[in-house]
């Protein structure tokens, strides 16, 4: 049997590294894209209430924890999510701290007060007229959700609803240590 | 007349391709949109590009393109811009640096590794001894020499 030489054991390891990386490839999420932005400054994005017509812009919250959800009146998933987006609503009722937006994404007026007529509402929505808004925070499709720091910065990105252990995730792993100074230096993202 | 005369203005306008949501532009600021959008994937369609695709979030992106190149930005800051936003993964062709580097020099690694191989093997083949001497020729002996003569002769009689 002819002896092992360098470029035979290079071969090996370089075809064994290969077949490493598209076995490992089999068992992600294909649609998962790993977003960028988490970690870099919430873009400055300004838009109308959806009731009121005024112009909100998400800087005047700035120095509180915000979380903003994209939504649309179309989506399902969103159905899904909506009594989540509630109760996380109501858990930092008292907290002067914390802000919550909905961005209304691709949707029209009327049918997006019909939506939150149905499902209930708690807290601010904010049109996103030609979406704009959405490709300032890099969202491929709703329900997306972000969570900014006090300093601006987002720290977390969830794609996909905010169901089950996602929901006390975001409240005990995400929003919390936001709020109480305890939250580490990395941001975080995950899909459901 | 008149009925179908706004008729046919209407076909002609709804099938002509012609789009009122867009302002038109001139040649060379539509050819400059098509260079940048050409180069941006659709991020919520399979492989097609931003200035293909008629999904909703690319045709917001052509008109993000269009604003940003009137007001004097780069085509490379436009996809600087997207990049912020979705990553690498929205550029049709990949940027030459980190991981991806593997995409633009891997084929061609491989195929020296191939070459390479082939080569080494070839050569090993071609250097090798035969395996068997060749064998003596060993010529037809007289007498049947004679026979087929003989019988050539017979044949041309």
């Amino acid at each position: 049997m002819a002896a092992f030489k360098g470029w035979h054991v290079l071969l090996l390891v370089g075809t064994l590294g290969l077949l490493a990386i598209f076995y490992q490839g089999l068992w992600g999420n294909p649609n998962f894209i790993p977003p960028v932005i988490v970690e870099t400054p919430a873009p400055e994005v300004t838009g109308p209430d959806l009731y009121k017509g005024t112009a909100v812009s998400l800087s005047d919250f700035r120095g509180k924890v915000i979380l903003v959800n994209f939504w649309a009146s179309w989506c399902q998933e969103c159905k899904l999510e909506h009594k989540s987006l509630l109760a996380i609503k109501k858990h930092y009722e008292d907290d002067p701290n914390f802000a919550m937006f909905g961005i209304n994404y691709q949707d029209k007026d009327h049918l997006a007060k019909d939506y939150l007529q149905v499902h209930g509402n708690n807290f601010d929505h904010i049109r996103d007229l030609d979406g704009r808004i959405s490709i300032d925070f890099g969202v491929y499709g709703v329900p997306e959700t972000f969570v900014i720091d006090q300093e601006g910065i987002i720290r977390h990105k969830q794609i996909g609803p905010i169901i089950g252990d996602v929901y006390s995730d975001m409240i005990e792993k995400v929003i919390d240590p936001l709020l109480n100074g305890t939250a580490g230096i990395v941001g975080t993202v995950s899909s459901s | 007349m008149r009925k179908s005369f706004v008729l046919i203005l209407f076909f002609l306008i709804a099938f002509s391709g012609v789009s009122f949501a867009e302002p038109q532009d001139d040649e060379v600021l539509q050819g400059r949109i098509k260079e940048v959008s050409k180069t941006l994937r659709c991020a919520v369609c399979q492989s097609e590009s931003v200035w293909e695709s008629n999904a909703t979030l690319a045709i917001q992106m052509r008109k993000i393109v269009r604003e940003r190149l009137i007001a004097g930005e780069s085509p490379e800051e436009i996809r600087a811009y997207f990049v912020g936003r979705y990553g690498d993964y929205i550029l049709l062709k990949p940027r030459v640096r980190g991981l991806n580097r593997l995409l633009w020099f891997g084929p061609f690694i491989l195929l020296s590794f191939g070459g390479f191989f082939l080569y080494k093997t070839l050569r090993r083949w071609a250097s090798k001894p035969a395996r068997t001497e060749p064998v003596a020729f060993s010529p037809i002996d007289d007498a049947h020499r004679r026979r087929i003569e003989e019988e050539l002769r017979s044949y041309n009689e």
